[in-house]
């Protein structure tokens, strides 16, 4: 048997040998280091991507599919950092509500079509146009690009959309509003181009391996649904030449211990951590298991809602619930993976955002303790009362463990009887959505490196506000922080709202716990939003 | 008999469409939609999304046109979730599949089951009959996400014989671990139900009758034990085959094999409303037509049955 | 010839099969076979000592099914094996709660959900069965092809709308329990009743203006025993497998509550980790009751078969 595969496997080695055999075998011109032979990165999925159409894919998975394969206006480095994509420079008027970009003029489609202004006017109409009726079609609209929220309201054609290829290589953008961070977000993969011939010639089926052309510096090779997905060296990619990695395998995995399994048999060459076996991991294989801060938040929410439990009406309780609650337990016992402690809503990992000095945060836990108990006795609960409420969260191992964890810590130390209910994911949404619930967990993340993307979560009128949380200064601090230049003080002091007002009970901030193959070079450990592109990376020879 | 057989499947129709009105009602009223989702699209955008899959049309009316694209174009509508495919995409994919280490895990599990039982039960309380009960219990102790985990561990970790998941195009090396964690789960049931039902065949007046004659033992059994021994056997195949045909859920979780379990259930979480009818359809056809076989193979191991 | 053999065996077969149901009371008879069967009783024994452990077993636990070890909770694999010192006689579990208050707690809830709904999909399949197979005729398409539908609609579907409707509750996980178990019963008491009701024993009682009830009960059901006794025996590990499956969707048993089949899927999702004992303690006790199932049901189809004596 173990012959048989060898032999396959040799049969797929000499066929990227040949196709990459320029650069492979050799060394990185930057650093000098040896590279492999084989620069396959092969990589575990959760779950089957939604789409690798990019005005359609809505998963993470899906869109680091989609970064490889489709190149937009500009790229992230491996610090997050705006680096030029298909665009070299773009130029803002004074009021930042036209933006120019300039088109290198050697970007190609791998069918060898040049890319012009011409497939992003095209691709961002599609993106905005109810008949494709995109899930991310809203991200338009938070670009504020003129007439986009009107177009996808029906109420103006497709074609008065506000972008405009002024010739093959100059694209014009009007915002109906100023945006400082406009650029930022043609990072996103909603943005990237579409080839509309290839599109109009076959339909939804022009994301299939045989039909699809796309610009970036992969080209989609073969999809088995819930099995794999690989993605090859694109050669009409203007970057070729300095494009190491060969092939990128993604692998559908859906069970995380199983991916772990594959991965230490050498299988895979990156695989998530399951939570709590990180401190392990990081013992017995201390160059391959890696952490590092996501832009993710971890919190639980009050329901603030007129049908909501009486209790939580008194901010006393929220906030000695959210005392007791031993944030170190949880994320060195529970998690282990090196996630932050979060006293905060927004992770301090964010851009720009000073973490505002929160009492809690500087106290011991025994004076939270302490503190929690005066608060909750304050509040007329005690043992001849005691508090009691449910929790809800959707069913998975880590979450269970939080959960039991937090139960545990206020029936100890509090005497409050929090009942655990778990709900299939659907059942859960629909549940926490209608206000269906005492106590919910949540998770967030960061759609753009920005504080505001977890703040706005609370504003009184937010579809993402689950808990109803309804405070006026809170709201008028967001607003100002739109069209503020600094934001910074402003959303600290939002943040100190919040520790006080405890409508949330922060948790922990997530982490990239990965067991990643020490001979894969140049993982972008800081980009906190983790926008990695294949062609970064490189394999080193072992 | 041909009479029966068409009377059969012509009330397959009807059977076949009460099941998609009853699953396609189910589905409606079941809490959360396709498009719930952590962030709430907003209201302009998901109208368009419900607008373009014919989800704002009024329920008779979307029932109507799904049950009309079948019927005239043989199409089985989109796939809420998976926007790259449709229906008839994933299961022309998926079935295959599941179809190759099904049919495979439904023999061995039946031929090994059957020999077992059958054995077991002709040396009543000897060491095979012993070795069958524990080789069923065995199997029964082993649940699909024990064997999963431990074939895995054995055979990719520790061995590295085998590859640990995939499927690439059913070669046989990718096939084996799903084949021998799906047919572990049924042959201790399988065996255990022909080794009770030989026991009380044997035990019959007329095998007894038979044996009293001076027939041989082995023309007993074949001639006149197995017929009877092997019809509660059927009666539990037949939802044993179609479970196994259309892919376990399990095995293509553990082993990346991408069949149709996966698809079923993943799609019934996931609210994917055409995938989750399309399964079903298949589903129900396939119970329909091998409930008909079994009907009939009741009729040929008992002529006295007729219907 | 062979007709000839077949024709005596089923003569001679209708004669004593006739005289044994005039004759003695089934069940006293079959109490005394049953308790002749040294491997059944055995088991029943190992059952009751199981059922006496899930009760006097708490009052020997150190620690309660959810109270979490803070000390172990963040080194299991080091400090969480199983130990009489730290009061966790099986260990503790990936949370650092004690191994051997749970496994009591899941085995008797394991043990309720596996009799229980094995129970309810035995006397519904099997009134379904015999109803459908004796009345025959449309009747019996009617009734047949209703379970054909039931069988292919999404249990999932099923689950979470009779979640949604009814809330979570014990009670709801035995009817999803029962609910989902009933259809392959009822379609192997189908198959049997079909060539029972053709035996000339059964002509010869209706001949002898047995009422209809009566012949289902008395002659048919008796009859069938066997092969559902065996059927129902392997229901049990099932349903409590499916627990878990239901439970998953948020019906049935919600933590820190939690039952064998939970127990075995944390300790197989876990296995590779250096903390066997966390799937050994719960697949003990499983196995345990897998064997004595098979042991009791074997004893029962013996001692029931009212051919057997």
């Amino acid at each position: 048997m173990n012959k048989h595969i060898r032999t396959t496997l040799a049969g797929l080695l000499t066929s990227t040998m040949i196709t990459g055999a320029a650069l492979a075998a050799g060394t990185h011109p930057e650093t000098g280091e040896a590279l492999a032979d084989d620069q396959t990165f092969t990589y575990r999925i959760l779950d089957e991507h939604s789409s690798v159409d990019p005005q359609v894919v809505e998963d993470v998975s899906g869109a680091e599919i989609v970064r490889d394969l489709f190149e937009g206006l500009m790229n992230q480095d491996e610090d997050g950092n705006l680096v030029p994509g298909v665009a070299t420079e773009f130029t803002t008027n004074d009021t930042k509500d036209v933006y120019t970009f300039t088109l290198r003029d050697d970007a190609k489609w791998s069918n060898g079509d040049p890319v012009t202004a011409g497939d992003f006017v095209f691709a961002w109409k599609r993106a905005v146009d109810p008949a494709l009726s995109s899930p991310y079609a809203w991200f338009m609209e938070l670009m504020s690009i003129e007439n986009a929220a009107e177009i996808i309201a029906g109420d103006k054609p497709v074609d008065e959309l506000g972008v405009t290829a002024i010739d093959d290589h100059t694209l014009e953008v009007k915002l109906s509003a100023p945006l400082p961070y406009f650029a930022q977000m043609t990072t996103h993969s909603t943005t990237f181009p579409a080839p509309q011939k290839v599109i109009e010639e076959f339909g939804d089926a022009w994301t299939k391996p045989e039909n699809i052309v796309s610009n970036g510096a992969y080209v989609l090779t073969e999809h088995l649904p819930q099995e794999r997905s690989v993605r090859e060296r694109n050669e009409m990619y203007w970057d070729n030449d300095n494009t190491i990695v060969d092939k990128v395998v993604a692998l559908v995995i859906n069970d995380e211990n199983v991916a772990l399994t594959r991965y230490l048999a050498g299988e895979l060459d990156r695989t998530e951590v399951p939570a709590g076996q990180f401190p392990r991991l990081q013992k017995e294989h201390p160059e391959e298991a890696i952490s590092f801060p996501r832009l993710c938040n971890y919190y639980y929410t009050f329901n603030l809602s007129d049908g909501g439990p009486e209790a939580f009406k008194d901010p006393n309780v929220r906030q000695a619930l959210s005392l007791a609650v031993d944030r170190k337990i949880i994320t060195e016992n529970i998690m282990a993976g090196g996630q932050p402690q979060a006293y905060t809503f927004a992770p301090e990992a964010t851009a720009g955002f000073t973490v505002p000095e929160v009492e809690m945060a500087s106290m011991s836990q025994q004076e939270r303790d302490e503190l929690a108990k005066e608060l909750l006795a304050a509040a007329g609960y005690g043992p001849d009362n005691p508090l009691s409420f449910e929790m809800v969260y959707n069913t998975s191992e880590a979450h269970k463990k939080v959960a039991v964890a937090l139960s545990q810590m206020w029936k100890q130390k509090l005497g409050v009887n929090a009942e655990l209910a778990n709900m299939e994911w659907k059942i859960f949404l629909e549940e926490r959505g209608n206000q269906n619930f005492d106590l919910a967990r949540g998770a967030w993340c960061g759609d753009y490196n920005e504080a505001s993307t977890f703040l706005d979560l609370l504003q009184s009128d937010s579809g993402y506000n689950d808990g109803k949380y309804n405070n006026a200064k809170v709201d008028e601090l967001l607003a100002q922080a739109k069209t503020s230049d600094d934001a910074a003080p402003l959303y600290t002091e939002v943040e100190r709202i919040i520790a006080q007002e405890t409508p949330v009970i922060p948790i922990y901030h997530y982490a990239g716990v990965y067991m990643m193959d020490s001979d894969v070079g140049n993982w972008p450990v800081n980009n906190v939003e983790q926008n990695w592109y294949s062609k970064n990376l490189y394999k080193i020879a072992e | 008999m041909l009479a029966y057989i068409v009377r059969r499947l012509l009330i397959a129709v009807p059977t076949i469409l009460l099941l998609i009105v009853a699953s396609f009602f189910l589905m409606h009223f079941a809490p959360g939609g396709p498009f719930t989702s952590e962030r709430p699209l907003p209201p302009a955008v998901l109208a368009n999304i419900e607008a373009r899959y014919g989800l704002d049309q009024p329920l008779w009316k979307q029932l109507w046109d799904y049950l009309y694209n079948i019927v005239v174009h043989f199409d089985f509508g989109p796939s809420f979730k998976f926007k790259d495919r449709d229906v008839n995409d994933i299961i022309a994919q998926g079935f295959p599949i599941s179809l190759t280490y099904g049919s495979l895990s439904f023999l061995v599990a039946t031929s090994v089951g059957v020999s077992l039982g059958i054995a077991a039960a002709i040396k009543h309380n000897s060491w095979i009959d012993y070795f069958a009960v524990g080789l069923g219990i065995a199997a029964q102790a082993l649940p699909n996400f024990i064997m999963g985990p431990i074939l895995i561990l054995t055979f990719t970790l520790w061995l590295g014989w085998l590859p640990g998941g995939g499927w690439n195009g059913g070669q046989w090396p990718y096939l084996i671990m799903p084949v021998i964690a799906l047919a572990t789960s049924y042959m201790g049931s399988i065996a255990r139900i022909t080794r009770s039902s030989m026991l009380e065949v044997l035990n019959s007046n007329f095998i007894r009758t038979a044996r009293a004659k001076g027939l041989p033992t082995r023309t007993v059994i074949w001639r006149h034990a197995l017929k009877p021994t092997l019809l509660p056997v059927v009666s539990y195949l037949g939802p044993v085959f179609v479970y196994v045909l259309t892919g376990s859920v399990f095995v293509d979780i553990y082993f990346s094999t991408g069949g149709l379990g996966q698809a079923y259930v993943g799609s019934a979480l996931s609210r994917d409303y055409a995938v989750l009818l399309g399964v079903t359809i298949l589903y129900g056809v396939l119970t329909v037509l091998v409930n008909l076989l079994t009907d009939l193979a009741y009729a040929w191991f008992d002529p006295k049955i007729r219907y | 010839m062979l007709g000839k053999s077949q024709k005596a065996a089923h003569l001679a077969e209708d004669i004593t099969d006739y005289t044994v149901i005039q004759g003695r009371s089934l069940w006293q008879d079959a109490r005394m076979r049953f308790v002749r069967n040294k491997a059944a009783m055995a088991s029943l024994f190992i059952l009751g000592l199981i059922v006496l452990f899930t009760l006097i077993g708490p009052y020997f636990a150190v620690w309660n099914n959810e109270e979490i070890d803070w000390n172990v909770m963040g080194d299991v694999r080091g400090m969480g094996m199983p130990s009489v010192e730290t009061g966790h006689f099986f260990g503790v579990d990936d949370l650092g709660r004690d191994l051997y208050s749970r496994v009591i707690q899941a085995t008797t809830t394991s043990l309720l959900v596996g009799l229980i709904g094995a129970a309810t999909a035995l006397i519904v399949g099997t009134c379904y069965g015999i109803a459908a197979g004796y009345i025959g005729g449309r009747t019996d398409g009617i009734m047949m092809r209703f379970v054909d539908i039931l069988l292919a609609i999404p249990a999932t579907l099923v689950i979470i709308l009779l979640l949604v409707v009814a809330g979570r509750s014990f009670f709801m996980l035995f009817i999803a329990l029962g609910a989902v178990g009933w259809l392959t019963m009822a379609r192997i008491v189908r198959g049997q009743t079909l060539t029972l009701k053709n035996r000339e024993f059964i002509e010869a009682a209706r001949a002898a203006g047995v009422s209809e009830f009566t012949i289902m009960y008395r002659h048919i059901l008796p009859n069938l025993l066997g092969v559902v006794i065996v059927y129902a025996s392997l229901l049990v590990p099932e349903m409590i497998l499916t627990e878990s499956f239901i439970s998953f969707l948020g019906l049935g048993i919600s933590e820190p509550y939690t039952s064998l089949g939970r127990l075995i899927a944390e300790g197989a999702g876990t296995m590779g980790y250096g903390t066997l004992w966390q799937l050994m303690f719960p697949l003990t006790f499983y196995v345990a009751i897998i064997i004595t199932m098979f042991f009791i049901g074997d004893g029962l189809r013996d001692a029931l078969d009212p051919k057997d004596r």
